[in-house]
């Protein structure tokens, strides 16, 4: 198999996915846990379509038929620090 | 498939799956395992993946050690990595009364031969800098903790107990348990009836609904627990840090995401996974208090994961009351961390008939006797502490 990057935060291969899914790893949910695609920092934005296009390919469960792991929140990564109430801490008293 | 066990556990999640290993184990003939979604699909894969023994109660800290002992070795057991980082787990004070009773704590640990020990502020402050010093009045560190990688705990017994023939089913659903003369003759599921000698209830976030097919009133409600991870930064935190104060828990990860979750004080029962605006403005407060700089740190994701929860937060363990043939694996909360100990000593209890002395505190029976079980280190809400 060629050598082609399908996410591009955890470094993944189309190899690597095809050898996870060879391993036994082959539901959605257990092959990202498993490789870690869709849970790096674009949670799924840039490896989403290429590693479902493989998975369907490699099991041949036809894409429509699959359900995409849950994206979660935040849409676009935000900081812990806008989040935080303002006040309310006992360290503040 | 085959249409009779001898033990059918319901629930393929790290307890189901390590029980149904420590059967295999022990010989205790044939073994299935049924779960209504994929492997691991639960709380299994959800949860803060910390381990320690380091509790404030006897029955804690016996049960809870007798599991650490285990995760020591459990990579070269089960012939797989599970991941496991000593790197030390703390439970930390935030105010001097708290840190009082940690004192109290840690002799009571000692005297139970554990090794742990208390830090003073200025301790904690040098390991972790980053803390901020007015949430940190000192702690107790436990050097032989850490954390593990939780879905690899999940796959290392679920390879360990298909090499040893259990079958696992996913995606067959158990819709109702069947009952003979007072006594668990089989399960009906998604797939037909099946029958067992035995039946096990590891159902997790579930485990009350599958209870109540066999008429058992479990004395528990389903709670959303959840959680976040950061974008990834250089190691900072040292150890699994737990904060009783304020009802979280958090560890860096080997990528170097900070990893935690928080428990709002007044819980209530929740049946979702849906994510919460409530519980991220309560953890990003409480992570930013102990640690000023998350502050610029962004947020990658939050999830969430129920758990079916006792009003101690202890777990149900042993055969249940008023009915043959079916045991109780549930109740739990720190399930991860528990599930060596508890899938060993659970299967010897299947295999001999007795009750190991680690887990007999845990029967269901201790609610109808008003000996709920009190521990002061935990992070959870619970309703037998004020």
């Amino acid at each position: 198999m060629s050598k082609k990057m399908v996410c591009f935060c955890q470094d993944l291969t189309d190899a690597d996915i095809v050898r996870a899914i060879k391993e036994g790893y082959d539901h959605l949910e257990t092959l990202k846990r498993f490789t870690g695609a869709f849970m790096g920092p674009c949670q799924g934005k840039m490896c989403a379509a290429n590693v479902v296009k493989l998975y369907a390919e490699t099991t041949g469960h036809p894409v429509e038929d699959l359900r995409i792991p849950t994206m979660r929140p935040p849409v676009e990564p935000i900081s812990l620090g806008s989040l935080a109430p303002e006040k309310g801490g006992d360290d503040d008293a | 498939m085959r249409r009779s066990y001898d033990v059918i556990i319901i629930g393929g999640g790290v307890q189901g799956l390590s029980l149904a290993y420590n059967l295999a184990l022990r010989k205790a003939g044939k073994i299935a395992v049924f779960d209504k979604s994929y492997i691991g699909s639960g709380a299994s894969g959800r949860n803060g993946e910390m381990i320690r023994s380091a509790f404030g109660s006897e029955e804690w800290i016996r049960f809870f050690d007798t599991s650490l002992r285990l995760w020591e070795t459990l990579s070269e057991e089960l012939d797989f990595n599970v991941m496991f980082t000593r790197c030390g787990y703390l439970v930390l004070a935030a105010t001097n009364d708290e840190l009082v009773t940690f004192r109290k704590l840690t002799r009571l640990q000692k005297a139970l031969g554990l090794d742990t020990r208390l830090l003073s502020q200025e301790e904690v402050i040098e390991w972790i800098p980053a803390i901020n010093p007015k949430m940190a009045a000192g702690g107790i560190l436990q050097p032989g903790g850490g954390f593990a990688r939780h879905d690899a705990v999940v796959w290392a017994y679920e390879k360990a107990a298909r090499r040893m023939n259990v079958r696992i089913k996913p995606h067959t659903e158990v819709k109702d348990i069947v009952i003979d003369n007072n006594s668990v003759t089989g399960v009906m599921t998604t797939a037909g009836k099946i029958s067992a000698g035995m039946v096990v209830n590891a159902a997790g976030g579930h485990a009350r609904q599958i209870a109540a097919m066999a008429g058992i009133d479990l004395p528990t409600d389903v709670y959303r627990l959840e959680m976040l991870a950061t974008e990834p930064l250089k190691p900072f935190l040292p150890w699994a840090v737990s904060s009783p104060h304020t009802l979280s828990y958090m560890h860096q990860t080997t990528r170097g995401e900070f990893v935690g979750g928080a428990e709002i004080e007044h819980l209530k029962p929740a049946k979702n996974l849906r994510s919460t605006g409530a519980a991220i403005q309560d953890m990003a407060g409480k992570f930013v208090r102990l640690f000023p700089g998350l502050g610029k740190v962004n947020l990658m994701r939050q999830w969430a994961g129920i758990v079916d929860m006792a009003p101690d937060a202890s777990p149900i363990l042993g055969p249940a009351t008023g009915l043959e043939s079916f045991v109780l694996d549930c109740g739990w909360v720190y399930g991860f961390v528990g599930a060596p100990a508890a899938g060993s000593l659970l299967a010897d209890y299947i295999v001999s008939g007795e009750i190991p002395r680690n887990i007999r505190p845990f029967h269901i029976n201790r609610f109808k006797e008003g000996k709920p079980i009190r521990d002061l280190s935990l992070v959870v809400p619970t309703k037998s502490t004020p």
